[in-house]
């Protein structure tokens, strides 16, 4: 047998998991994006091309309320896990007994499966018998409710997620030269001054990723919401994830879905592109 | 430990400073406990509750107010659990279904990763980059055509249908981590095995891989845990019968006239059960290769 050449061989080695994803990813996402501008049926076959009809009627239709909803729990479900993930670390860095105990504790949250998160605050949101209206004396309906469903599904994410962000920001945290706080102290610095001018700065790099990366992943998530609400009440939590997919396997319409499909994805490689440039310059 | 044990080597040349410190770090100790304790409250609570409702009675759990200080414990929540026919179909699918991924998916990666490590061509920097791009496409938009395709080749609702869509959502995350492992496999070690006559299939299979055993492993374990927590693919593409146990818990317990919340919570409680054992294992991987050995330990 001839002897491969050294990037024939590495080709090689690549070929399974290329093939896995082009047959994955790649072509289904291709073919979604070209199915946007057909007539096409879940439950019948063929299809009809109908050019950008498709695109025009999600556009006045159902796209600006659930880009709404999708911004909204996209920036709660980032900032609230955010702020709380950063405060735990700092407080975890400070150097409090038991920090490394209390980190793996808190670690439980993220760790378990979504799905079990979503029928846990389904119990605690409960308005019969749930322990958040038992603690109220209420039996006020979180999730029923338009005006209070979206703040108990970012509650919920929020919830699932802080402890990741935690993790991440105290690994940050953690590689912070000692010396250039004992150096700002001992230039008179108080604690807040310190946390502006030193500990921001250092951790720059990795909060702008862990906070990019939540963003992206809150801006396609589905598990949630799902069992959660569904999209309801009243279609008040209905994000992108919950529209195509009800809209494909409900409505069975995939034409319309994968029209709403190709206008979320347009959004999203926006956020990929900052993604990777953000990548590339801390790699560098 | 006390608070003036902190300061370091420094500490002796700078007292005066050092004295004006010490309220500052009582100061900033006392505000890290209060949100730890208040973050502590968040985070911990929703545990206690679904442990506590797991082990409560019936009668107790669905009276209003709830005791929050359980005073009665039961197992037989747990034993519905075990005499449920149909949730043992579940825990099989599951168990099945993400252990094959979990093969699958350390192989794949694995080759993919070494090639991505040690080899050097064109087109691996935008391909490096393609990879770790793919985890952010939106599922639900792939979930669309990926069902008509497993429909038309005849795959849909069986388990290869779940298993190669998981294998292929774990390889990012599993071809960077263990490309972070092969990089400090040293070429060195490689070379000698050439020079010694070794052809690249057996250098790769019996000094590279081998050496990266610990790292194999994490991997799997990620992909594991990938598969058995996912929800909208195995709802999709599975048959009933053939679904794991996320869908199976919503089919079971949710939509119906009463939800059995003290069963569901046991459920809850068994379905996270290998998963925290797997973390419990994984946490300093998933830290490290994300930051790169910038944490010791």
């Amino acid at each position: 047998m001839r002897r491969l050449s050294d990037a024939q061989f590495a080709w090689l080695l690549m070929l399974p998991g290329l093939a896995l994803f082009g047959a994955i990813i790649a072509y289904p996402l291709v073919s979604a994006l070209v199915t946007g501008f057909f007539e096409q049926s879940l439950v019948r076959p063929g299809r009809l091309f109908v050019g950008l009809a498709n695109f025009a009627d999600v556009l006045g239709g159902d796209f600006l309320p659930v880009f709404r909803n999708t911004m909204i729990f996209t920036v709660g479900a980032t900032v609230a896990p955010f702020v709380l993930g950063y405060a735990l670390a700092l407080a975890l860095n400070a150097g409090i007994r038991g920090s490394g105990v209390l980190r793996g504790l808190f670690l439980f949250p993220w760790v378990i499966p979504g799905v079990v998160v979503s029928f846990l605050w389904l119990w605690i949101f409960n308005a019969n018998y749930g322990v958040l209206n038992g603690i109220l004396g209420t039996h006020f309906s979180w999730l029923g409710d338009p005006d209070t469903a979206m703040l108990a599904v970012i509650v919920t994410k929020t919830w699932a997620s802080f402890p990741w962000m935690m993790v991440m920001l105290l690994a940050g945290l953690q590689t912070m030269p000692k010396e250039l706080h004992e150096a700002a102290s001992v230039d008179g610095a108080g604690t807040i001054r310190r946390f502006w001018s030193v500990t921001v700065p250092h951790m720059k790099g990795i909060a702008g990723i862990v906070f990019l990366l939540e963003f992206i992943w809150n801006f396609q998530h589905f598990d949630t919401i799902y069992v959660l609400t569904g999209g309801g009440p009243a279609g008040a939590t209905k994000t992108f994830a919950v529209a195509v997919y009800d809209t494909a396997f409900k409505g069975f319409d995939l034409g319309h879905a994968t029209a709403l499909g190709g206008l979320w994805m347009l959004l999203l490689l926006i956020l990929v592109a900052v993604y990777l440039r953000h990548e590339k310059e801390d790699v560098r | 430990m006390t608070v003036t044990a902190t300061p370091s080597r420094t500490a002796a040349l700078v007292r005066p400073v050092r004295t004006r410190r010490r309220p500052d770090v009582v100061r900033s100790r006392v505000a890290a406990w209060v949100a730890v304790g208040v973050i502590g409250l968040f985070g911990l609570a929703p545990i206690y509750w679904l442990l506590v409702t797991a082990f409560t009675p019936d009668e107790k759990a669905f009276s209003f107010p709830p005791s929050l200080i359980p005073t009665e414990i039961t197992l037989e929540h747990f034993v519905n659990l075990a005499k449920n026919e149909k949730l043992f179909g579940y825990l099989v699918n599951s168990v099945v279904v993400s252990l094959i991924t979990a093969v699958l998916s350390v192989i794949v990666s694995a080759y993919m990763a070494y090639a991505f490590s040690k080899f050097r061509y064109r087109g691996r920097t935008s391909l490096m980059h393609l990879v770790l791009a793919s985890q952010m496409f939106p599922q639900a938009l792939l979930l669309i055509t990926l069902y008509a395709l497993f429909s038309a080749t005849g795959l849909l609702g069986a388990y290869t249908a779940l298993i190669l869509s998981f294998t292929t959502f774990t390889l990012p995350l599993c071809v960077w981590m263990l490309k972070g492992i092969f990089d400090t496999v040293p070429s060195s070690l490689m070379e000698a095995a050439a020079i010694d006559g070794a052809s690249r299939w057996r250098t790769l299979h019996q000094v590279a891989l081998p050496l990266s055993a610990p790292g194999l492993v994490a991997a799997g374990l990620f992909a594991f845990v990938r598969a058995w927590n996912d929800f909208i693919f195995a709802l999709t593409l599975a048959d009933p019968e053939r679904q794991t146990l996320p869908p199976g818990l919503v089919h079971t317990y949710l939509g119906e006239f009463q939800t059995a919340w003290p069963d569901l919570m046991a459920a809850s409680f068994v379905v996270s059960l290998p998963v925290i054992a797997a973390f419990m294992f994984l946490q300093r991987y998933l830290v490290g290769g994300l930051t790169a050995g910038a944490v010791k330990g």
